[in-house]
């Protein structure tokens, strides 16, 4: 049996009321304000006054409700970078991008899904100015703060997907084949020390106590990111088995081996390279052990 | 001390595996029932079969005795606004939420409740009052109350009507179950529902003129700001007080 739709004037209605809710909230005067000015007039000729207030004031309501809980939901979701930028900052970045990506499923936990691509797309390529007592913060720390956070969202949101394990015959197709990275673990890197900046501000949940970024690196790190039942944890990896793994999400085995042995080959590094059949070996092994990868694709 | 818990649908029906860990945890332990707040059945589209198959699992999973949604509207035209927004009530919308709950009901193989919204705004087009429009779509569907009664006071007192004539329409032999809350009150006035503290005195003695009426499997929501769990307790005994 097939259901009607809704009649025309309810979608109108609705249309009207949903284009008002999406309207951002105003910051003209230091705080986040629902200007009723420019709500629509046709939702306007229907809100009714009530005690004390006027229709426009009661559609506010619903106004405030809408951005106020999607802040929270990406504060929440993105803690690192909320911090570093302060809630105000945060917030108009926020703004920002749900404006241009308003939420469109039932699962509010997708609403932030693609912030950090955001991000990325429509910072200036110059140093973000913060309130005075935070001081300037580099574009490329902000986005690696984003990067770093939507990891943790996606690795937590990841599915329980069951760990690749070597069956017989695969020794033979492992060269031809590509692993195929788990949902549930993610690479990151990082010029400022930020896993440990992010551990800080999940600890103080509650609050939004400033983080000082600290100085730069002097070399770039990188962990992997894993889901241990309902855990996360990171593990620190040296850099050759950071690069492995980068290569190894991108190409086929064989492929990853001979690039990263190229990239080493008249670097000065011999001796590293090589090691690195050794490491790639140990690597490989303990990836598998980890539960790093979900599964060995060959193409037929 | 606790006879059962909700939780709400759309935070397990997706496959992050964390919660359905934590899912899998409370249902040896507790009865469950499902409590959505996406099926937006006054959306410009009947519920999408698809979002209708996850929650009929979902069900069947934790052997929900029942689920419930909120009459109201969440989305429209391709936007999902994660809130529940009130709507007009009108003759000609009690007649399409009802053959859309009736739909809901069959789909998820049990009993279907509606839970009255707690509402900031009318409108100019509403020719029934609330608990008209209500009872309406509940009796024409063959479903059932999901009859929050903060929702009630907060409305009654945002809108200016009695809450005591609200409850007196309701057909208490179709309410599934009672939602108690604590609300809190805006700077201009208005009260919205928050989940985030003791549910006020007014409200208990609305749940108690409820629970004469006949008493019913009761709830108490704090999801936000929460105590600890000894204070969430001691509220909830308040519940058996009044039902007694």
């Amino acid at each position: 049996m097939t259901l009607p739709a809704s009649p025309a004037w309810l979608l109108e209605l609705e249309a009207a009321f949903g284009r008002m809710l999406r309207q951002p909230l105003s910051r003209a005067t230091g705080a986040l304000r629902a200007e009723t000015g420019a709500y629509p007039p046709e939702l306007l000729a229907q809100a009714k006054p009530g005690p004390g207030l006027s229709g426009a004031e009661r559609l506010a309501v619903y106004h405030r409700q809408y951005w106020f809980r999607l802040f929270t939901l990406l504060q929440g979701a993105f803690p690192l970078t909320a911090r570093l930028v302060g809630f105000w900052r945060f917030n108009q970045l926020v703004s920002d991008f749900l404006v241009a990506h308003p939420p469109r499923g039932w699962n509010i936990d997708q609403a932030s899904d693609g912030f950090a691509d955001f991000l990325g797309e429509t910072l200036p390529d110059t140093e973000l100015e913060l309130e005075p007592a935070r001081g300037p913060l580099p574009r490329a720390a902000l986005l690696e703060a984003a990067r770093i956070d939507a990891a943790y969202h996606d690795v937590f949101c990841a599915p329980l997907v069951t760990p690749y394990a070597p069956a017989q015959g695969d020794a033979a197709r492992l060269a031809q084949g590509r692993l195929r990275l788990s949902p549930a673990v993610a690479l990151l890197t990082e010029s400022w020390p930020l896993c440990e900046l992010r551990r800080r501000a999940v600890g103080a949940q509650s609050t939004e106590a400033s983080l000082v970024l600290g100085p730069r690196l002097a070399e770039r790190r990188s962990w992997l990111l894993g889901r241990d039942g309902v855990r996360l944890g990171l593990l620190a990896l040296e850099p050759r088995e950071a690069r492995l793994l980068e290569l190894l999400t991108r190409h086929p085995v064989a492929a990853a081996l001979a690039r990263l042995e190229a990239e080493y080959s008249g670097s000065g590094l011999e001796t590293e390279r090589q090691q690195l059949p050794e490491l790639v070996q140990s690597w490989l092994a303990r990836s598998v052990r980890l539960g790093v990868w979900a599964g060995l694709e060959v193409e037929s | 001390m606790l006879d059962y818990l909700e939780i709400i649908s759309e935070n397990f029906l997706g496959e992050a595996a964390p919660p359905r860990y934590h899912l899998d945890r409370i249902k040896e332990r507790y009865p469950l029932v499902l409590h959505g707040v996406g099926l937006n059945i006054l959306g410009p589209t009947p519920p999408e079969p698809s979002y209708l198959d996850r929650v009929a699992w979902l069900a069947d999973y934790v052997n929900a005795p029942f689920v419930s949604d909120h009459l109201c509207w969440t989305g429209a035209h391709g936007y999902s606004h994660h809130d529940l927004l009130p709507m007009p009530y009108v003759p000609e919308l009690v007649e399409l939420a009802a053959e859309r709950a009736a739909l809901v009901q069959r789909h998820v193989g049990r009993p279907f409740g509606l839970e009255n919204l707690s509402s900031y705004v009318e409108f100019e087009r509403s020719s029934l009052s609330e608990w008209e429009f209500y009872a309406g779509v509940v009796e024409r569907s063959g479903c059932h109350y999901m009859l929050d009664v903060n929702n009630i006071y907060v409305s009654s007192q945002n809108h200016g009507f009695s809450p005591e004539k609200y409850l007196a329409a309701v057909d208490f032999s179709r309410v599934l179950q009672v939602h108690i809350a604590g609300h809190s009150r805006d700077p201009n006035g208005t009260i919205v529902d928050t989940h985030d503290q003791p549910v006020a005195l007014a409200v208990w003695q609305l749940y108690g003129a409820a629970m004469r009426r006949a008493p019913r499997p009761t709830l108490l929501e704090w999801d936000d700001r929460i105590p600890p769990l000894s204070e969430v307790l001691t509220e909830l005994a308040k519940a058996k007080d009044y039902s007694a």
